[in-house]
C-alpha cells in the first residue's frame, strides 16, 4: 500500500467522523492514553507499615531505644549461633566484628580484600543502616520479627562487639546517626573504568605464556 | 604452581589453526588440496586431511521405531529429554552457609543460544524464594511524586507494555577465580549470568504517570520477601552520601528499567521474583529487586547493607569502592570449555558469549595461542544492547596444545582486560566485578582445562 493511499484513507476517516458529528480528538484519545483509570491513589498513612527504609543519615529511624546491655540476651538467643558469641562469625555466616580498620587497610594494601573479614567495625559505613538491616532482615530464620526497641538494643550490642560504642551506650533514633563508624571515610564512589586494555591483534607479547592452573575437580559432576 | 609452555608450534601454524571466515580463502585451500591429486584422494574428501572411518555394518533398526511414544499432555508442562538431565542449575556448597541465602549457576556450557531457559536462570536469594499470590500482590510508588499510587497485577497488565532481551549478572560472577584457578566447569566460572526476554511496564512510563518531582535524584526499590531487599538507584544529578556525583553512565541506567511480569513469554518464575521484579539492565543484578512491592523516589541514597557492607570493592589503595553498579563488558568461550573433551582432530567451531552493561557488543576477538595473536569472530544476530551476543569462529584442531580465549570490545570502545591487568589495579581478591579474559587450555589428550596465564 502506498503512502498516498494510507493518507487518503486517514483523511477519509477523519472527514467521515466529522460528518457524523464525532470529535476526531476523542477518537485519538481512546488510543493515546495508556494509563487513564489505572491504579488507586494511596495516602502516606496507608503506606506507613511498608515505609520502613532508614537512610544512612538516620532519616526515617523509628522512635525507640535500646542499650548495649539490653542487647546481650536477644543477641545470645537469636544471633550468636550464626554470628558467634563475640561476633566472630560461625558456620560460614558473616562476622560482626573482625580486623580493626588499620589491620583491614593493611590487608587491602597487600592486595587482599578478605571478604570473610568484612564486618561492622571495618566495612560498614553508617550505623543507622545497621539498625535497618537488623530490623528488616533479622533474625535470619524469622526475618523482620524483632521489635523496634529490641532492634536498637541488638544494634547497640553489635556496635559494642566491634568496639565502636562503649558498654553503657544507648542506641536510639536520637543517637544512632552520630555514631562514628570506622569505615565511613574510606568510601569512594565508583571510578571505573579503572582497568584499561588495548585491542591488540598480532604479536601482542613476546614471552612464552606462563600457564598456571590447579582446579577443584569433581565439582561439576 | 606448575609452569608449562605451549607446544613449539610455529606461530604461523597457530594462526592458521583459526580458519578464516573468508569463504574465498577456504575455497582456494580446497582447490589446492584437490590439485595435489593423491593427497586429496587419501583424505577421502576435499575438506581436509583427517581420515574418516567407514561404516560397513548394516544399521540396526532404531529401538523407538516399532513402539508408541507418549501421548500429548502426558507431560502438561514440557520437560527436556531425560538424556539432558544433567543440564541443570548447580550451587557450590562451600560458598555459602545456607541455600536460602545463596546462589545457583546457569549451565552455559550446555546452552547454544542467547536466551536462558527459565528453569536454568541463575538464582540469588537473601531469604529464600517465596510464593506470592498475584491476586493479593500490590506495588506502591511514592515519595517525591505528585500522586502516590498503588497498583494491582491487573493494573500493571493494562498499562502499555515493554519487551526487551537483557542479561542479568551477579557482580560476583567469576569471583572464585580472583586469586587463582579454582573451578573445573564453565558453569561455576561464568554461570552467575543469564539472559531472558522480559516484558513489563517501563519505569519511565510509570514515572510520568505518578508525576515524579524533577528534584528527585534517586529512587529505591524494595522486595516483599523476608530480606525485603532494597537498593538505591541513581538518576540524573545523583550524589553520594558525601556529596560527590555518581558517574553519568550509572545515572542513565534507570531509563531502561522496567517492572517485569514476564520472562521468555511466560510468567516470571518464583525464584526470579514472581509475580513482579524490578529489572535494571546493565547493572549488577542485585539491584533488580525480586518480589517487588515498593518504589520510592527520593533525593539521596539509602546506603543499605547491600551498598555498604556487601556489594563493595575494597581496593589496594586502602579505599573502599561503593556504587560500582555497571557490569563492564565480559565474554567467554563456551565451546570448547572444561566441561568437554575434544572429540578427535579436525574441524570445530569455537563458540562463545559476550555481553556489556554499557550497551552493544562491537567486536569479539579469539586467540588460540595464549593471547599473542587474535582473530575477529563472527557475531551472531541479534546484537542487542545489554544483551548476550553469541560469537563463533571456525577452528581446525590438529592435536596440539592451545590456549584459547575470547576478548570483547563494546560499543563504548571498552576492551575486556586480562586478569593480570585487573589484579594490578584491584588486588588478588576483590570479589566483585571480575570480567577478565578467560583462558582454557586444550591439551594434546583433548582435555580442556581452566587456566590462568601469569604473564598475560
Amino acid at each position: 500500500m502506498s503512502k498516498l493511499k494510507t493518507s487518503k484513507f486517514g483523511l477519509g476517516l477523519a472527514a467521515g467522523a466529522m460528518a457524523l458529528g464525532l470529535s476526531t480528538a476523542g477518537i485519538a484519545a481512546e488510543h493515546a492514553s495508556g494509563f487513564n483509570g489505572i491504579g488507586k491513589n494511596i495516602t502516606d498513612k496507608a503506606i506507613e507499615p511498608w515505609d520502613i527504609s532508614v537512610f544512612y543519615d538516620g532519616t526515617n529511624l523509628p522512635e525507640g531505644s535500646g542499650s548495649v546491655q539490653a542487647g546481650q540476651d536477644p543477641y545470645d538467643a537469636q544471633c550468636a549461633m550464626c554470628h558467634g558469641a563475640f561476633g566472630e562469625g560461625a558456620e560460614g555466616y558473616p562476622k560482626m566484628a573482625s580486623d580493626p580498620m588499620p589491620a583491614f587497610i593493611k590487608s587491602l594494601k597487600q592486595g587482599l580484600d578478605g571478604v570473610g573479614n568484612r564486618a561492622v567495625n571495618n566495612a560498614w559505613g553508617h550505623a543507622p543502616t545497621l539498625f535497618d538491616m537488623i530490623k528488616r532482615h533479622m533474625p535470619f530464620y524469622a526475618p523482620g520479627t524483632m521489635g523496634v526497641d529490641e532492634s536498637y538494643a541488638v544494634t547497640c550490642y553489635v556496635l559494642n562487639l566491634g568496639m565502636i560504642v562503649d558498654s553503657d551506650f544507648v542506641c536510639s533514633d536520637e543517637t544512632l546517626a552520630d555514631v562514628d563508624m570506622p569505615a565511613r571515610d574510606y568510601y569512594v564512589t565508583d571510578t571505573r573504568p579503572d582497568v584499561k586494555n588495548e585491542r591488540c591483534m598480532s604479536d601482542c607479547y613476546d614471552a612464552e605464556p606462563k600457564v598456571v592452573g590447579a582446579v577443584v575437580t569433581g565439582v561439576s559432576q | 604452581m606448575s609452569e608449562t609452555t605451549l607446544d613449539q608450534t610455529p606461530q604461523s601454524d597457530a594462526r592458521e589453526g583459526v580458519a578464516s571466515s573468508d569463504r574465498r580463502k577456504f575455497l582456494r585451500k580446497s582447490v589446492a588440496l584437490a590439485a595435489t591429486g593423491a593427497a586429496a584422494a587419501a583424505a577421502g574428501n576435499a575438506y581436509g586431511d583427517v581420515d574418516l572411518e567407514t561404516v560397513t555394518e548394516p544399521l540396526e533398526i532404531n529401538p523407538t521405531r516399532n513402539i508408541l511414544g507418549r501421548g500429548v499432555v502426558s507431560v502438561p508442562y514440557g520437560m527436556p529429554s531425560k538424556f539432558e538431565k544433567d543440564v541443570v542449575r548447580r550451587n557450590v556448597s562451600w560458598l555459602t552457609a545456607d541455600t536460602v541465602a545463596s546462589i545457583s549457576f546457569t549451565p552455559w556450557q550446555d546452552l547454544n543460544g542467547i536466551i536462558t531457559p527459565n528453569g536454568l536462570h541463575f538464582e540469588r536469594h537473601h531469604a529464600g524464594a517465596v510464593d506470592i499470590d498475584p491476586e493479593t500482590h500490590q506495588l506502591v510508588i511514592h515519595g517525591m511524586v505528585d500522586k502516590p499510587m498503588i497498583f494491582s497485577m491487573d493494573d500493571l497488565k493494562r498499562m502499555p507494555s515493554h519487551t526487551a532481551i537483557h542479561f542479568l549478572e551477579c557482580p560476583a560472577n567469576g569471583a572464585m577465580e580472583w586469586r587463582g584457578v579454582q573451578m573445573d566447569s564453565m558453569q561455576f566460572t561464568h554461570g552467575m549470568m543469564s539472559c531472558s526476554e522480559w516484558t513489563g511496564v517501563k519505569l519511565t512510563d510509570l514515572m510520568e504517570y505518578v508525576g515524579v518531582d524533577p528534584k528527585s535524584t534517586w529512587l529505591y526499590a524494595e522486595g516483599a520477601d523476608g530480606s525485603a531487599l532494597q537498593r538505591s538507584i541513581p538518576m540524573e544529578g545523583a550524589k553520594d552520601q558525601f556529596g560527590e556525583p555518581i558517574p553519568a553512565d550509572s545515572c542513565e541506567m534507570y531509563k531502561d528499567a522496567m517492572i517485569a511480569y514476564a520472562q521468555n513469554g511466560e510468567a516470571l518464575r518464583p525464584e526470579n521474583g514472581y509475580p513482579i521484579r524490578f529489572l535494571l539492565p546493565g547493572c549488577e543484578a542485585n539491584m533488580s529487586i525480586k518480589w517487588l512491592r515498593r518504589i520510592k523516589f527520593v533525593d539521596k541514597p539509602l546506603v543499605t547493607y547491600q551498598e555498604t557492607r556487601h556489594y563493595i570493592e575494597p581496593l589496594p589503595d586502602g579505599t573502599i569502592r561503593q556504587f560500582s553498579l555497571v557490569n563492564e563488558a565480559n565474554s567467554v568461550i563456551n565451546y570448547p570449555c572444561p566441561d568437554y573433551q575434544m572429540k578427535g582432530k579436525g574441524a570445530y567451531e569455537i563458540r562463545g558469549i559476550a555481553w556489556s552493561g554499557r550497551g552493544k557488543v562491537a567486536h569479539v576477538d579469539v586467540s588460540i595461542d595464549g593471547g599473542k595473536n587474535w582473530q575477529e569472530a563472527e557475531l551472531v544476530e541479534p546484537v542487542l544492547s545489554k544483551c548476550v551476543t553469541k560469537f563463533k569462529l571456525p577452528f581446525e584442531w590438529k592435536g596440539g596444545e592451545h590456549l584459547i580465549m575470547s576478548r570483547v570490545t563494546d560499543e563504548t570502545g571498552y576492551v575486556q582486560p586480562t586478569l593480570m591487568q585487573m589484579r594490578k589495579v584491584r588486588g588478588f581478591n576483590s570479589i566483585y566485578h571480575k570480567n577478565s579474559i578467560q583462558a582454557w587450555k586444550i591439551e594434546k589428550t583433548g582435555e580442556v582445562k581452566n587456566v590462568q596465564i601469569e604473564n598475560f
